[in-house]
C-alpha cells in the first residue's frame, strides 16, 4: 500500500517542528483553519511546504494525515476500502476519511500527481458543504470544524495532464511559497544541521548561485532541503566539497558534463 | 628562397619574443561549458552566450625582441557585453596548465561580479576582485596563486621609465591587495596588459547601466551582430593569427540575410544595420580600403517557385485576424498545398544512427504495452479488490483481471517552420534547417516505434496569396524511406505566416478521431511576412489561430530555438505550452523526448 498516513506522531503536542515564517503565512493558515477554508500551497520543491504544514498542525494541536500523491493514487486510496479479516470482510478508512472522523488536517502532497478522479472526491469537501460521500458504505460524512484540507503542488510542469483543473483550484485559499531570503535560509541550515554559521553561509551562497543557473542548466531550482542534507553531512565530519557533491550536485544532474561544471561553482565557494 | 627565410625568421623571432607556454595552454573550448555555468551561477547575465573574444591592441611598451618580431601587440583579455561573455580563445601565459585553467574561471567570476562599470579601469577591477574573493572564498586561494604568476610575468618596475614604473607598482599593489590602490599614477603609455583584469575599455554588461554601452573604439573592434545566431558563427572563428580580418565575409552575408528576413519585425533594424555598417567600415577599410559595407543592401536570392515544387489540388482560402479591427476577416490567405517531389527511398544519415537507436529503445516504453484490465466479468486471474467488495456488499461478480493491449489514443501533427530564416547558421557546418530536418527524421523514427498516429507538415509564405503548405507525411501514410527522403529534401524559402499555417494544420488534425490531438509547432522565430503581417499583427493572428485550435479540442504546443521567444510566445501559446531549446544543435535529440514528456 503506497498511501502513508504519516505523522500521527504529532500526538506529542509539545514538539513543534522548526519553521521560520517568511511572511504572513502562519496567520493565513490559522485564519483559514478557523474559517474552515481549504488551503492550497504551491511552490518549488524543497522550499519548506511540508515542513510548514507539520509546523502548523503541531501548533494547532491537530493530528496530521499526510498523503504523498503519485500517479496511481485512486479515490479509494483516499476514502477507504474493504479488506479481508478473520471473519470475512471489513471496512478500513482511508487517510482522508480518518482525518474527517478524527477532526485532523489532511495534507495531500503533490496533488497534481494523483489520478484525475481523486480530485473529484475533494470537491464536495472543499466547498460550503464540507461533506465526503463514501459510496462503498453508503455513508455521508460531515467534516467537523477541526477538519482541514490542505493540498500542495509544484507549478511549472510542462506536462499537459499535470495541471490543476480550474474547478478544483478555485475552491482553495492559495499560498505561494518561494525560497527563503538569505539570512533566513542561513538560519534554517544552522538550526536543521548544527553546522557553523560560516559553513551555512557558504552553502546558501552555493544554492543561490545554482538557482541562478537553474533556468539554463538544471531541470529545477535546488531547494533548501538539498543544502540542509549537505550541511548534515558536513556536521558529521565530511569534507565540504565531497558533501556538496553527493548531497547537492549529483542530485541536480546526471550528465557528467553538467556535474563537472556545477562542481566548479562548488570549488568557487568551498575550494582551497 | 627569400620567402622561406622570412617565414623561418618570423617563427623563430616570434617564439623567442613571446612570453608564452604553448605546452601548458588551455583552450576555451575545453572549459567553455564550466566557465559559462560559473558565470551564470555567480550572477552573470543568464542570456549571454560564451564566446572567444577578439584580441585587444594594448598599446603597452614591448620588449626589444617583441618589437623586432612585430608580435605581442595584442593580448587576449576578457570582458562581457550585452551579447556574450568573451574570454580569450586560449590562455597560455602562465607556466602551469592549472594556472591557465584557473585563469579562465577567475575571469568568468570577475565578469560576473563586475557591478560598477562606471568606475575607472583600475578601481572597477579592484572592486570586482574584492567582491569575488569576499563572496566566493573558494576562489580566494586560486586568485592569489594567479597573482603570483601574473606578477612573475610582468615587466620589472625598475627596468621601466619612472612614470611607467609607478604605474606598474600601482598595478602590482592593486593585484595583491585589491581595493588598496585609490589614486592612479598617469603614464604616457598603457600599462602591460593585466591578464586577471577586464579589458580596459570593457563595456558595461547588460542589466547594469544599460544604455551607456558604447561600441569601443579600438582598431580591434568586433562587430556585434544583433542576433545570437550570427554570434554563434563568429564563435567558431576566433581570431588566431592577429590579422585585421575579424570575421570572414560569409559571416557578413549571413548577417545581411538575417537582417533582411527579419526586417519587418524589429523597429530599430535600420539603426542596427547602420551600426553594423559602421563596424564593417572600420574593418574593411583597415583591411584593404575596399568597401564591403555596400554589399549589405543586396537583395535576397529567393528560390524560384517554379523550380521548387509542384502545386497539388485546388485552392483553399483561410481567414486572418485583424487585431486593430478586432475582426476575423474571411478568405484572406490562400493555401498552396505542396507535395515534395517523389524520390527514391532515403536512408538514415549516418550522423543520426546513434541517436536513432537510443531513441528507439527509449520509445519502446511508450509503445502499446499489454496492460492488466481490472474488474472484468471474465479473465485469466482473480482481481482481489473487486472480489472483496463482492464479498462485502454482493453486487455483480466482475472480479477477474485480463491482459489486453492498450492503444495510446493519440494523434500528433508536427508543423515545421520552413521559412528562410531557418537557413541561418548555428555552427560551422550546420544551419537551422539542417537541425530541423534532423529533428523531423529522428522524431519520425521514434514515433514509428510507438505506433502513435502522426503527420508532418511544413510551411512558409510569400504574402497572403501564397501560403505554402508542405505535405511531408499525412496521417495515413506509413513512415518509410520515401518520407525520409522527402524530409531530407526540404529547403527553406520565404517567410513565416504562422496563423494561416496553424489554421490549416488544425483543419487536418481535427479530422482525426483520436482522443488526444497534439499540434506541435516547430519554429525559429516570430511570425512575419513581407506585407502587413509583421510584429503585433502576426503575433495576434497566430494567437487567435492557436486559441481557435484549442477550442476545437486540439492541444497546441510550440518548440522554438528563438532565444528571445520568451518575449512573445507566452502571449501566443500560454505560459506552459511552449519550450525554448537553448542550443539548437540539441533539438534533434531533444524533440522526441519532449514529445514523450508532454504526451506521457
Amino acid at each position: 500500500m503506497s498511501v502513508t498516513p504519516l505523522s500521527r506522531g504529532t500526538n506529542q503536542p509539545n514538539h513543534i517542528p522548526f519553521y521560520t515564517p517568511i511572511g504572513n503565512e502562519t496567520d493565513i493558515f490559522e485564519s483559514a483553519y478557523r474559517n474552515r477554508l481549504p488551503l492550497l500551497i504551491k511552490g518549488p520543491t524543497g522550499c519548506g511546504k511540508t515542513r510548514f504544514i507539520e509546523h502548523m498542525a503541531a501548533k494547532l494541536g491537530r493530528p496530521l494525515y499526510t498523503v504523498s500523491c503519485h500517479d496511481d493514487l485512486s479515490a479509494a486510496d483516499l476514502v477507504g476500502r474493504h479488506l479481508i479479516g478473520a471473519n470475512g470482510t471489513y471496512w478500513a478508512d482511508g487517510p482522508l476519511t480518518q482525518a474527517i472522523r478524527h477532526g485532523g488536517i489532511c495534507y495531500l502532497d503533490e496533488i497534481v500527481e494523483a489520478r484525475k478522479d481523486t480530485t473529484v472526491v475533494l470537491h464536495a469537501l472543499s466547498d460550503d458543504r464540507r461533506i465526503l460521500p463514501v459510496d462503498r458504505t453508503g455513508e455521508i460524512l460531515e467534516a467537523p470544524p477541526e477538519f482541514m484540507l490542505v493540498v500542495s503542488y509544484n507549478p511549472g510542469y510542462q506536462n499537459f495532464s499535470k495541471g490543476l483543473k480550474p474547478s478544483t483550484r478555485q475552491r482553495f485559499v492559495s499560498l505561494a511559497f518561494d525560497f527563503p531570503q538569505t539570512a533566513r535560509e542561513i538560519d534554517i541550515v544552522v538550526t536543521e544541521s548544527g553546522v557553523e554559521r560560516d559553513t551555512a553561509k557558504r552553502l546558501v551562497t552555493l544554492v543561490q548561485a545554482l538557482r541562478s543557473t537553474a533556468e539554463h542548466d538544471l531541470e529545477a531550482a535546488p531547494g533548501t532541503r538539498l543544502i540542509v542534507c549537505a550541511a548534515r553531512l558536513i556536521a558529521s565530519g565530511h569534507d565540504a566539497r565531497a558533501a556538496c557533491r553527493v548531497a547537492v550536485i549529483e542530485c541536480l544532474s546526471d550528465e557528467p558534463e553538467t556535474v563537472t561544471a556545477l562542481m566548479e561553482v562548488v570549488d568557487a565557494i568551498f575550494g582551497d | 628562397m627569400e620567402e622561406q627565410v622570412g617565414i623561418l625568421w618570423h617563427r623563430w623571432i616570434n617564439k623567442l619574443a613571446a612570453r608564452r607556454f604553448p605546452q601548458m595552454a588551455v583552450e576555451l573550448t575545453d572549459v567553455a561549458r564550466s566557465a559559462a555555468l560559473l558565470y551564470r551561477a555567480l550572477g552573470g547575465d543568464p542570456g549571454a552566450t560564451l564566446q572567444a573574444g577578439a584580441q585587444t591592441l594594448h598599446g603597452a611598451r614591448r620588449s626589444m625582441l617583441q618589437r623586432l618580431a612585430g608580435s605581442e601587440r595584442k593580448a587576449g583579455l576578457a570582458w562581457a557585453d550585452s551579447e556574450a561573455l568573451r574570454l580569450p580563445s586560449r590562455i597560455d601565459v602562465y607556466p602551469e596548465q592549472r594556472l591557465n585553467r584557473d585563469a579562465y574561471f577567475w575571469l568568468a567570476a570577475l565578469c560576473a561580479c563586475d557591478r560598477a562599470p562606471d568606475l575607472p579601469w583600475a578601481a572597477r577591477n579592484q572592486t570586482a576582485t574584492a567582491a569575488v574573493i569576499r563572496n566566493y572564498p573558494g576562489l580566494r586561494a586560486r586568485y592569489f596563486r594567479l597573482v603570483d604568476a601574473e606578477i612573475a610575468r610582468r615587466p620589472e618596475p625598475h627596468k621601466l621609465p619612472a612614470a611607467e614604473a609607478l604605474q606598474e607598482q600601482a598595478i602590482r599593489a592593486a593585484l595583491q591587495y585589491p581595493g588598496s590602490v585609490t589614486s592612479w599614477p598617469a603614464a604616457g603609455r598603457s600599462p602591460y596588459p593585466v591578464m586577471l583584469w577586464l579589458r580596459p575599455d570593457a563595456p558595461a554588461p547588460i542589466g547594469i547601466a544599460a544604455g551607456k554601452t558604447q561600441p569601443f573604439a579600438t582598431a580591434a573592434n568586433v562587430a556585434q551582430p544583433d542576433k545570437k545566431r550570427c554570434s554563434a558563427e563568429q564563435a567558431e572563428l576566433p581570431e588566431r593569427q592577429g590579422g585585421m580580418l575579424l570575421f570572414r565575409p560569409e559571416t557578413i552575408f549571413s548577417w545581411s540575410e538575417y537582417a533582411k528576413v527579419e526586417h519587418s519585425i524589429d523597429d530599430n533594424d535600420d539603426e542596427d544595420l547602420a551600426q553594423a555598417a559602421d563596424d564593417l567600415d572600420v574593418i574593411s577599410i583597415a583591411r584593404d580600403g575596399r568597401q564591403v559595407a555596400k554589399k549589405l543592401r543586396m537583395e535576397l536570392d529567393l528560390p524560384a517557385a517554379a523550380l521548387d515544387q509542384t502545386p497539388l489540388d485546388g485552392v483553399r482560402m483561410l481567414p486572418e485576424w485583424d487585431y486593430r479591427a478586432r475582426l476575423l476577416r474571411p478568405a484572406q490567405c490562400q493555401i498552396t498545398p505542396i507535395q515534395p517531389a517523389q524520390t527514391i527511398a532515403g536512408v538514415l544519415p549516418a550522423r543520426l544512427k546513434r541517436d536513432q537507436q537510443r531513441l528507439k529503445r527509449q520509445f519502446e516504453a511508450l509503445a502499446p504495452a499489454r496492460i492488466r484490465l481490472k474488474s472484468q466479468p471474465d479473465g485469466s486471474d482473480i482481481d482481489i479488490d473487486p472480489y472483496i467488495r463482492h464479498l462485502a456488499d454482493g453486487g455483480e461478480g466482475r472480479f477477474f483481471t485480463d491482459m489486453r493491449k492498450r492503444d495510446r489514443d493519440l494523434a500528433c501533427l508536427l508543423l515545421a517552420d520552413l521559412s528562410l530564416s531557418t537557413e541561418a547558421w548555428i555552427g560551422p557546418e550546420r544551419s537551422v534547417i539542417d537541425v530541423i530536418r534532423d529533428s523531423l527524421v529522428l522524431f519520425s523514427e521514434a514515433l514509428s516505434v510507438t505506433r502513435d498516429r502522426f503527420a508532418l507538415y511544413g510551411f512558409n509564405s510569400h504574402e497572403r496569396n501564397d501560403v505554402r503548405f508542405y505535405d511531408l507525411k499525412s496521417f495515413d501514410e506509413p513512415y518509410d524511406g520515401k518520407i525520409r527522403s522527402r524530409i531530407l529534401s526540404i529547403k527553406p524559402a520565404y517567410y513565416t505566416r504562422m496563423g494561416a499555417a496553424v489554421r490549416r494544420a488544425a483543419e487536418i488534425l481535427e479530422r482525426q478521431r483520436s482522443r488526444e490531438r497534439l499540434l506541435l509547432l516547430l519554429t525559429d522565430g516570430k511570425p512575419n511576412d513581407t506585407d502587413h503581417y509583421e510584429g503585433r499583427f502576426g503575433i495576434e493572428d497566430t494567437r487567435k489561430a492557436i486559441s481557435a485550435a484549442r477550442q476545437q479540442g486540439l492541444r497546441p504546443f510550440c518548440v522554438t530555438i528563438d532565444q528571445e521567444a520568451r518575449d512573445y510566445l507566452p502571449h501566443i501559446f500560454g505560459k506552459n505550452n511552449f519550450i525554448i531549446i537553448r542550443k539548437a544543435s540539441e533539438l534533434p535529440a531533444k524533440l522526441p523526448l519532449l514529445y514523450a514528456m508532454i504526451t506521457h
